[in-house]
């Protein structure tokens, strides 16, 4: 700790004075008034000691009073030692993407500098070593006033890219001031030019270096994609105990869709793991990402290397494939090529290709070459969709290109000389991947191919007729799938490469299929989004230039050439930190330099404000003694103002102030917290209770505000419960008290008070009673009818309004002889309390709607017969059978 | 007692517990007022006193023909005419200290002034049951009696009246029963004057000094300024504790010097302490006025 303004503390000398001077005057006489001043009048006691200030009251002001001369010396915690030398300081900071992860704490280690070097009153200069985003090299700010530089520090980030060393080196080169020290806060990274730079550096005088990270640097490398997963790599500075990295594989959307786990033994500079992922979710990959503090390095883009899927197209009509509209191949390449590449050719020529998809329409593959050559392709992961045709049918011959067994010929349905009509779709079975597609009515089937009935027909079908015959079938043939259509390609065989179905379908069987390499030449692909330096995407920087598409994979990253996705909307092509980076390396501490931890939580605090704010609250305490010191407050008085203050602090709980409520008989209102509603409740269940006592031989003494939980619940027969829409969730206690309370023959009133008229009131309570209810034993429901006892157990009722009407009321469904066939709970929305409340000059506050001193009547009517209903139970229920009783006694 | 009536009602319920009070008196005052206290002469009372004969002019209503039978003369010599003995009521004059001394307590008691309200209401009421004649010692007030009389007491009180601190100068009845309730913490030649006046008219009576405990006792500590209550200026005691004995003693020598004066003019005197039941001081002051 250390005091800014030290000078200030010589006024603690005159402390022993201030004590001298409080001690001899003595506090004000408390003033009395007294009848009998005259006989005291000529009193004068026999010793006179003159009255002096209680010695503790001396100790809290002597105490202020330090309190307050240290508070204006300005102390300081943690303020860190002095800067070396005594002219201005260089701030030398690595901006680079290995700084991204610590950013927090550089900047907090700057400011606990920037805080030092102004109180020195040095001014500083900033060297930022990489360059900037307008492609700049790094340059020398000269020194400035620290507030200035405060600001510089604020907007400064880190870049994606690596340091500048060598540009650096220049700009320190070009400083020239004697006496100046420098704070170099640095990356942790050794490239090539380190040693040069460091250099540099301790030529410019006395140092401190701010070091290190406590999380090891690391960069993601290029992942592999091979047959049974994602092979993730990454590199990192060698660490001298083993340790793990977390990769998440995340979509386009953000979902992480799998967690790979990378484990690195201790002083390896690269490691990898294995993330068994299938092929579909890996399709759907657009970057992988260390969990961790965010950096560029952290981020691995996938582009379209993962996703391009080329589509071969092969018809056996070579002559008219083309013709519109009526072409074997005129439908598919206009379904297919907005989404991919669409290549034609020859059979071979297509395979010797990179390709995807094979799409063979009406093509029977009859070359025993052309067949081996094909089923190779599919071995290796090849996806073949042939559709089916007169060739085909023709062709008797298994070509063993075929998911499922055919019969030969096929099949007509609708036409002059046919019963049948043309058949439709049926929906898509779950395990389809046509699944979700909306199926369209008038998508018609007139002919079609017809697979040999068998046991597994069903396991291949992926989309049938609405008569249960196939029209699409497919079977997985080592990392690859046949898919075969039943019908044409085009428009001779049925209706559907007319309808968006058929695209939707092409598009999804393409999905399935494996991603190969783009081909790679020499076209310029412009960045189209680039990776900041905390590794999110952003629009490209203002330096960012286009990267050939055959420099990908080894050029490294700068300013000109940020990380980030190249190149066309379907034809990403992505740059990543590390494509040209193998290992990563520790710089070593320069020699001489003062060494400052980067933890980041050893910030200095001044401790002046805090100081006299505890003076200022000491002596308002001062004052308050003094005040009952001098008979102005008396103690009487202190000590319930003091209990007040404190009532007001606590939270207010003290709503329940009823004596015993097993005295009498009452009704009770669970206490929600809403002041109005509260009110509401207990002045409608007080002029309930009135009502029933003028109504009734029942006595009800005024109602009682209960707690589940707190109050003892066993002593009330009807509990009104409101539900506010911010209702607190019930705790396990409270639900357990209700619990017991409704097993135990307790009835509850639930009031929504949002029912019928009134919805809209109270808006929210019936998700708030769901909320709140999720506890509670409610058993089942039904609606009150005029058969429930309810509606007979004192007035004759057929409906039951509360201050709204309109909506049904719930009770138990089953008559529960257990419980005397009482329903523990009444559910409702009609807003009772509303309705019976009386205010006390005996008028109604609230109006019923839609109104009329009937639907008063009525609500009252309610209450007196759910009072009796909680009194007395299904009493009423059995004088329904007393005439049959009685029948019965007379026979 | 800001209410005469409930504070009548109270006072009724004070003295509810006591039988009604007639004032023993030497001599009663002359007054015409029907009341209890014989005046061994004929005149106006309930008392039987002598038969005397008829003289003509006498109405003959008053003969007792009862008397007349027996003496079995002829009428007129044999008539006789009953006498009852005068009978008159002892004016009682009633006064309390209304001064802003009376409207002070410290603490839960009672204040002075409302004590001494209700002790003299308590006696009133007593007295007026007994047949006495009340008045206040006051400008203009009537004597009262009969049933009503205690309400128009009550609401005399409740009437705002100059704060005086001893009662003041007026002619009273000869012979007058005088009660008077206060603190008498004035200087003590004025109560001698005041005692020397009344026992000229003359007049007998008793004397109730109504103090609070915290006259008594002055339980104050520490460095305290008092200020009187009728402007008689204020003092700073440094240590009140100090002095304490000294304040009971000159209290005493205060309550000693009046008692002295009142058994010099023949007036009873007495102590009660707002802390203390009324009846202590209803009872003494029922006792020294009582006929026994």
């Amino acid at each position: 700790m250390i005091f800014a303004a030290p000078w200030v503390l010589t006024a603690l000398v005159g402390l022993p004075l201030l004590w001298w001077l409080l001690r001899v005057t003595p506090p004000a006489p408390r003033t009395e008034s007294f009848p009998a001043l005259r006989l005291l009048l000529g009193l004068r006691a026999t010793e006179e000691t003159a009255a002096r200030t209680p010695w503790w009251l001396l100790a809290l002001r002597l105490v202020v009073a330090s309190l307050v001369i240290c508070g204006l010396a300005r102390p300081v915690l943690d303020a860190g030692a002095a800067l070396p030398g005594s002219g201005p300081i260089l701030l030398v900071v690595d901006n680079s993407w290995a700084a991204a992860a610590g950013w927090q704490q550089r900047v907090l280690a700057i400011d606990g500098i920037l805080d030092r070097a102004e109180r020195a009153g040095r001014g500083v200069a900033l060297l930022t070593t990489a360059t900037d985003e307008g492609g700049a090299a790094p340059r020398l700010i000269e020194p400035t006033p620290v507030a200035d530089i405060r600001t510089r520090i604020a907007a400064l980030r880190p870049v994606p890219w690596p340091t500048d060393r060598v540009g650096a080196s220049a700009a320190l080169r070009t400083w020239h001031h004697p006496g100046s020290a420098t704070v170099y806060v640095g990356d942790g990274l050794n490239d090539g030019a380190y040693n040069t730079f460091a250099a540099a550096l301790a030529a410019v005088g006395p140092m401190i270096q701010v070091c290190c990270d406590a999380a090891p640097i690391r960069v993601l490398l290029p992942a592999q994609n091979d047959h049974e997963g994602l092979t993730m790599r990454l590199a990192q500075v060698p660490q001298t105990i083993p340790t793990q990295a977390v990769v998440l594989a995340q979509a386009g959307d953000g979902r992480t869709l799998a967690r790979g786990v990378i484990p690195i033994p201790a002083g390896a500079k690269t490691a990898s793991g294995t993330i068994p992922l299938p092929i579909e979710l890996r399709n759907r990959l657009s970057r992988l990402m260390l969990e961790g503090p965010a950096s560029a390095g952290a981020v691995m883009l996938l582009d379209e290397r993962w996703r391009r899927r080329p589509v071969g197209l092969l018809s056996g009509d070579l002559a008219s494939a083309d013709a519109p509209f009526a072409g074997a191949l005129y439908y598919l390449n206009r379904a297919l090529a907005p989404f991919g590449e669409v290549r034609t050719g020859t059979l071979s020529d297509l395979i010797a290709r990179d390709l995807s998809v094979l799409v063979l329409a009406d093509r029977p593959v009859t070359d025993s070459a052309e067949r081996t050559m094909l089923a190779a392709w599919i071995e290796k992961g090849g996806f073949l969709i042939r559709f089916a045709g007169p060739r085909m049918a023709a062709a008797d011959a298994d070509d063993g290109l075929l998911p499922v067994p055919l019969l030969g010929g096929d099949r007509q349905l609708g036409g002059a000389l046919s019963w049948s009509e043309p058949a439709g779709l049926a929906f898509f079975p779950p395990s389809s991947p046509f699944a979700g597609l909306p199926v369209p009515a008038e998508v018609k089937i007139t002919r079609q191919v017809l697979a040999e009935p068998g046991a597994g027909l069903a396991g291949h079908t992926w989309a049938a007729l609405s008569d249960g015959t196939p029209l699409v079938t497919a079977t997985a043939r080592g990392a690859g799938h046949i898919v075969l259509f039943h019908v044409t390609a085009n428009a001779d065989w049925s209706d559907l490469p007319l309808s968006g179905l058929f695209v939707d379908m092409l598009r999804r069987l393409t999905t399935l299929s494996a991603g190969v390499a783009p081909s790679q030449d020499a076209t310029i692909l412009a960045p189209a989004m680039t990776l900041n330096g905390f590794g999110s995407l952003t629009p490209p920087a203002r330096a960012a230039v286009g990267l050939a598409g055959d420099a990908f994979g080894h050029t490294p990253v700068s300013a000109s050439h940020p990380p980030g996705l190249y190149g066309p909307e379907n034809g990403r092509r992505a740059l990543n930190l590390g494509n040209a980076i193998t290992t990563l390396e520790a710089a070593p501490i320069i020699a001489d330099a003062r060494l400052e931890t980067l933890t980041g939580d050893t910030r200095e605090q001044p401790l002046g404000p805090s100081l006299l704010t505890v003076a200022l609250l000491l002596s308002i305490v001062d004052l308050f003694i003094s005040l009952v010191l001098r008979g102005l407050i008396r103690a009487h008085v202190t000590g319930p103002a003091i209990a007040v203050l404190l009532a007001l602090a606590a939270p207010a709980n003290a709503l329940e102030t009823v004596e015993n409520p097993a005295l009498a008989t009452r009704l009770g209102y669970i206490v929600t917290g809403d002041g109005q509603v509260d009110a509401t409740s207990r002045s409608g269940l007080a002029g309930l209770s009135e009502y029933v006592n003028r109504r009734t031989a029942a006595a009800l003494a005024q109602p009682d505000p209960v707690t589940p939980g707190q109050t003892d619940l066993s002593l009330y027969p009807l509990l009104y419960w409101p539900i506010v829409a911010d209702a607190t969730p019930l705790s396990d206690e409270q639900t357990r008290a209700l619990n017991t309370y409704m097993n135990r023959g307790g009835i509850m009133l639930i009031d929504t008070r949002n029912g019928g008229t009134g919805a809209g009131f109270a808006p929210g309570t019936t998700g708030a009673l769901r909320r709140l209810t999720q506890g509670l034993t409610i058993p089942a429901l039904t609606p009150l009818t005029t058969d429930h006892v309810l509606s007979h157990s004192f007035y004759l009722l057929n409906d039951f309004p509360g201050r709204f009407t309109g909506d049904p009321v719930w009770a138990q469904q089953e008559q529960d002889r257990a419980n005397d066939s009482v329903s523990p709970v009444i559910i409702g929305g009609n807003d009772w309390a509303a309705a019976w409340a009386v205010d006390t000059s005996g008028r109604y506050p609230f109006a019923t709607i839609p109104g009329g001193q009937r639907q008063r009547t009525l609500a009252y009517r309610f209450g007196v017969n759910l009072v009796m209903y909680a009194l007395t139970g299904n009493y009423k229920g059995d004088q329904v059978h007393v005439p049959a009783i009685l029948q019965r006694l007379g026979q | 007692m800001a209410d005469p009536v409930s504070a009548a009602r109270r006072a009724e319920a004070l003295g509810s517990r006591l039988p009604p009070l007639m004032v023993e008196a030497e001599r009663v005052a002359s007054t015409v007022a029907q009341g209890v206290h014989g005046r061994r002469r004929v005149g106006q009372g309930d008392s039987f006193w002598q038969f005397r004969p008829f003289v003509a002019g006498d109405p003959v209503n008053r003969i007792d023909w009862r008397q007349s039978a027996k003496s079995g003369q002829a009428p007129a010599q044999g008539w006789f005419i009953r006498e009852t003995e005068w009978e008159a009521a002892q004016t009682v004059c009633l006064w309390r200290d209304s001064s802003d001394s009376m409207r002070w307590r410290r603490g839960g008691t009672t204040e002075k002034g409302e004590r001494a309200s209700l002790l003299l209401l308590a006696l009133a009421s007593l007295m007026l049951r007994g047949g006495e004649r009340v008045a206040l010692m006051r400008p203009g007030a009537r004597p009262v009696a009969g049933r009503f009389g205690l309400e128009q007491i009550a609401a005399a009180l409740a009437e705002p009246a100059a704060a005086e601190g001893l009662p003041p100068s007026l002619p009273l009845p000869r012979h007058a029963t005088v009660v008077l309730i206060g603190d008498f913490l004035s200087p003590l030649a004025a109560i001698q004057s005041l005692i020397a006046r009344l026992a000229a008219t003359p007049a007998s009576g008793y004397l109730l000094q109504v103090l609070d405990p915290a006259e008594v006792a002055l339980p104050y500590a520490g460095r305290i300024r008092f200020r009187g209550l009728e402007r008689e200026g204020e003092t700073v005691i440094p240590r009140v504790e100090a002095i304490r004995d000294d304040y009971g003693r000159a209290l005493k020598a205060q309550q000693e010097a009046l008692a002295a004066l009142c058994v010099a003019a023949g007036f009873g005197f007495g102590v009660h302490q707002t802390d203390h039941p009324p009846e202590a001081a209803l009872l003494s002051l029922y006792t020294a006025l009582g006929r026994t």
